[in-house]
């Protein structure tokens, strides 16, 4: 069989189902990335064009990733995660500053995020370790370790700071260490610790204030522990959004206010008031806040389909996973498939006001690059691993 | 077989994830139908109460024009250095952003070579309560400054060169007190609670600024922004468009106005030129003067109470506002009175030895010596108190106080100017109301020659001679002509008014006329020394006393119209402190009258 047929027929072979949800999405994002810039007279109305010249170029990953054997990754999963730790690096040194975080390398006048390109490392390094090489027996490596491999790359994209994205590594290496059978009880504990965790940082915002310190002792306070003022403002308007209906909690309820206001069935494309009239920061309409944008163009009927695609998406990512024919393919399936199902997520939540704002965007819908490219990649070793399943 | 156990266990536990996936995923779509479908309603209406403001815009201020369109009140671009603090904002604390607005200020302080407006309390001020609006760091930057700031290195992000609109005269002093001045406008309660934001604005605060403010002001435009509760700017989309304000166009000759203002430089006083033929004020002048482009944008404080303790009292308007007692400027009305009561006539004469004898009491004549028997025309050359005197008792003090009212005395003129008295025609009844005391002799006596309780301004007093140089006509002082709006289409337009007509024959009239012709034109005239080569004139000459005994002071006046046949122009002029309306008065006349008529020094 030649090269070429061989091709063919991996592609013929494709999860056409899951195609179909990743051009959908992709298709509502530039239709809603256009109606959310359209407004606009400058440069930036030209959004829509740059975001189909991405798209295509994550279908041309897709593509290749689809066509790459995801077995050959094992070789080099070290090498992708050495590369991915020295851009985190990087990007802390050089990286531009935007909205005071730095999380972008600029590249020929292109900006890449390595906390994209890190997460997608640490999902094929974990996959590689996480299974046997072929003829080895099954032993899992120590959970610490893998802890560690995923909490390195995490600190540093929480140095940026990306708190968003940092947190999106805890899912993935969790549903990974769960699927590859790692005990539960550990695992059932490192969640509740987090979770207690998280309600401790909660608490420690709030507490100050509730006991009465004065503002100057909370200010000490609060720099001891590390905790920016603008990461205590997003979390204070979390706990209560009545505290500052129009201060940082703005963003929030302007979100939910879109969301609202769409209805049943929304009010047309590109006829969204809030959008139009500015009142949803512009800078972010296009990107972390596209799905309020959906959401009040289209209505429920339109959001549902949007949250109806992400969970075709993930069926279809994990029934490659239960179809793959190893335990590589299996873990990598997961991986993939719970990273974008988190940003998914996280992002429609926050929007609609059910988490706080921590700012990352709805996969293949959001405009930005990177996290496009990575996107379709990684869902493209999820076809690699399909198309290879046994027993077709 | 070991793997065959752990296959079905990883197939369970992906099984597991996708449980909870699709489990969140419903709990996303059950809030967004809470959101969307249940309480879409609550949220159409918080759409609605979106975070609006409004900014007023003052429109541009109308131009101040003369009769031939000269420039007295005008616009110039005022370049300012602004910053724009949404751009600067640092993050964390406002004080961070402060702090960096100070730092910029200290590092372009050398740049622009002036200390900054701004300190850390006004940029406090400004964040909290008019953020979206660009701080005003330096005005009225000059093109050397804007120079050095084009090179400049340091950081002007989030600076910008700001344009506002300034009053400027380009007259300096010309026309001071008739332009009057502006300052910052004070919005009534209403129209401030509108708006959230405004710009500075200005409103005139006296003379034809602040009399047609309304018209030079315009209509106020207003700009919506969309701004959060922290105050930051998200959007804007214009309202209205402020309407520019519309031009006034004065009576004023320009011309005319400066030779007036030259002619009573250096002394207190006043000088008023109308047209006797439609009553258009020519020229109208007050000094000492003061400069309306000091009040712009601001007094300095040390300036406003020098303008305010000065004894001279340089900002009020003398011409208009302020009341004299005319002297012998007013016997040409009482000869008028006389020959209208029928109870004297111009041939009736009287002999005067240096004072009127009323009772036991010497009315002093201003002669000593005594002017001998005069007739009504010499009576008015020589100014002769004693023949008035003797003229006033005959035809006593209520035919006095009626021609006076006709000429205009003891009322307004009704100038487009504000804070013009009445004036005051004494009368009996006046007399016992506000003195308690009845009308003696002697109030009639110094009333015929024009001294008492008799109060006049040197406008009245232009309007009198005005009306003795058309025969007549009263015409109201005319100081607008028309206003004009932006495009030069006239909106409105103020034709002459003729308040009355004073009711003499034309011969009464003609010999005073006569009279006064002789006051300048005669050798021995009181007025010879306003003489001018070329041009036949005619005037009255007066001094009135004023102040304690102790301390008399004299106001010297000087009526006047030429030419004498078709006069052109009539004139008023008021020196506070003089020696005598001949001596004083009669050369700065003759300064004025000899620029108006022989222009580029032709004359004599």
């Amino acid at each position: 069989m030649n090269r070429r047929s061989e091709f063919l027929l991996l592609l013929s072979r494709m999860n056409w189902l899951m195609l179909a949800a990743v051009l959908a999405l992709m298709t509502i994002g530039i239709i809603f990335i256009h109606s959310a810039t359209h407004v606009r007279e400058d440069v930036t109305s030209g959004l829509y064009q740059k975001q189909i010249l991405w798209a295509l170029a994550g279908l041309g990953a897709y593509v290749a990733a689809t066509l790459f054997d995801y077995r050959k990754l094992r070789d080099a999963a070290w090498w992708i995660y050495a590369m991915a730790l020295i851009l985190l690096v990087a990007v802390l040194f050089f990286g531009t500053r935007i909205y005071g975080a730095r999380r972008w390398l600029m590249f020929f006048g292109t900006g890449i995020q390595p906390s994209e390109l890190g997460k997608l490392a640490v999902i094929v390094l974990a996959a590689c370790l996480l299974s046997p090489p072929a003829g080895k027996f099954e032993r899992l490596p120590p959970l610490g370790w893998m802890l560690f491999l995923a909490g390195v790359p995490m600190l540093l994209v929480l140095k940026e700071p990306d708190l968003g994205s940092a947190l999106v590594y805890a899912p993935v290496m969790l549903a990974m260490l769960f699927v590859a059978g790692s005990a539960a009880r550990p695992l059932v504990i490192l969640v509740l610790s987090g979770l207690l965790l998280v309600f401790l940082v909660l608490g420690v915002v709030a507490l100050p204030e509730k006991i009465g310190m004065s503002p100057e002792k909370q200010e000490k306070f609060f720099r001891a522990i590390h905790l920016t003022e603008y990461q205590r403002d997003r979390i204070e308007v979390f706990l209560d959004p009545s505290r500052d209906p129009m201060g940082t909690g703005w963003n929030k309820r302007q979100s939910e206010i879109s969301v609202g206001s769409g209805g049943l069935t929304g009010k047309g494309f590109r006829k969204g008031t809030q959008n139009i009239l500015g009142f949803l920061p512009r800078t972010v309409a296009p990107t972390d806040f596209i799905f309020s944008v959906i959401a009040e163009e289209t209505g429920f009927a339109g959001a549902m389909t949007v949250i109806g695609l992400h969970g075709v998406l993930a069926l279809c990512g994990l029934y490659s996973a239960m179809a793959a024919r190893d335990k590589m393919g299996r873990l990598l399936c997961v991986g993939v498939v719970t990273m974008v199902f988190t940003h998914a997520f996280v992002n429609m939540a926050m929007t609609i006001g059910l988490l706080p704002i921590v700012g990352i965007p709805l996969p293949l819908v959001s405009y930005g690059g990177t996290f496009m490219v990575i996107t379709l990649s990684a869902l493209g070793l999820v076809q690699s691993v399909h198309v290879r399943r046994p027993g077709v | 077989m070991v793997a065959h156990e752990v296959i079905p266990l990883e197939l369970k536990r992906i099984r597991g994830i996708l449980v909870i996936m699709v489990l969140m995923l419903l709990v996303l779509a059950g809030v967004l139908f809470q959101l969307q479908v249940a309480r879409s309603e609550e949220f159409e209406q918080s759409l609605r109460r979106q975070s609006l403001r409004r900014v007023r815009l003052p429109a541009t201020r109308g131009r101040i024009l003369d009769r031939s369109g000269g420039r007295l009140a005008d616009n110039q671009p005022c370049y300012c250095l602004a910053f724009y603090l949404e751009d600067i904002r640092k993050p964390g604390r406002w004080q961070n952003t402060v702090d960096e607005v100070l730092r910029r200020i200290k590092s372009l302080e050398p740049v622009v070579g002036r200390r900054s407006l701004v300190g850390a309390e006004e940029i406090r001020m400004h964040i909290r309560k008019r953020l979206p609006l660009p701080l005003v760091a330096w005005r009225s930057l000059d093109p050397a400054a804007l120079a050095r700031l084009a090179e400049a290195t340091v950081d002007l992000s989030g600076t910008d060169i700001y344009i506002e609109p300034m009053r400027v005269y380009p007259g300096g002093e010309k026309a001071a007190h008739l332009l009057g001045y502006v300052g910052s406008a004070v919005l009534p309660d209403g129209v401030q609670a509108e708006y959230q934001y405004r710009l500075p604005e200005v409103e005139g605060k006296s003379g034809i600024e602040r009399h047609f403010n309304d018209v030079l002001s315009g209509e106020a435009g207003g700009r919506l922004v969309r701004i959060n509760a922290a105050g930051f700017k998200y959007s804007e989309a214009r309202e209205r468009e402020p309407d520019p304000g519309a031009d006034v166009i004065l009576s004023l000759d320009g011309r005319i106005q400066e030779l007036a203002e030259v002619a009573i430089r250096g002394v207190p006083g006043a000088v008023v030129v109308l047209d006797p033929s439609n009553g258009d004020v020519l020229a109208l002048a007050s000094s000492p003067a003061f400069s309306p482009g000091s009040f712009v944008p601001s007094l300095r404080p040390e300036v406003w109470e020098g303008l305010l303790k000065s004894p001279e009292k340089p900002l009020s308007n003398r011409a208009v506002t302020e009341l004299y007692a005319p002297g012998s400027i007013f016997k040409p009305v009482v000869a008028l009175a006389g020959l209208a009561s029928g109870k004297w006539s111009a041939e009736m004469t009287v002999h005067c030895p240096g004072y009127y004898l009323l009772g036991g009491y010497r009315l002093r004549c201003w002669n000593p010596n005594g002017h001998g028997t005069v007739n009504l025309r010499k009576a008015i050359e020589q100014s002769c108190n004693a023949y008035f005197a003797a003229l006033g008792m005959q035809c006593g003090e209520q035919a006095i106080g009626r021609m006076a009212m006709e000429f205009g005395l003891g009322r307004k003129t009704g100038i487009a100017l504000d804070r013009e008295p009445d004036g005051l025609v004494p009368t009996p009844e006046w007399k016992k109301k506000t003195l308690g005391d009845k009308w003696r002799p002697g109030d009639t006596c110094n009333f015929s020659i024009g001294q008492g309780a008799l109060s006049v301004t040197p406008l009245q007093m232009a309007v009198v001679a005005s009306v003795l140089a058309n025969g007549g006509d009263v015409f109201a002082p005319r100081l607008v002509l028309e206003v004009r709006g932006r495009d030069g289409a006239v909106l409105t337009n103020y034709p002459p008014v003729l308040a009355g007509r004073v009711a003499v024959r034309p011969e009464s009239m003609q010999v005073v006329r006569r009279g006064m012709h002789d006051v300048i034109m005669a050798p021995t005239g009181t007025g010879g020394k306003a003489r001018i080569a070329g041009i036949e004139m005619a005037g009255k000459t007066g001094t009135a006393e004023y102040g304690t005994s102790g301390n008399r002071r004299k106001h010297g006046w000087m009526i006047a119209f030429a030419p004498y046949e078709n006069p052109r122009v009539a004139v008023a002029m008021v020196v506070d402190e003089a020696v005598s309306g001949g001596t004083t008065v009669a050369p700065r006349l003759h300064a004025l009258m000899d620029g108006i008529f022989h222009p580029e020094g032709a004359g004599g």
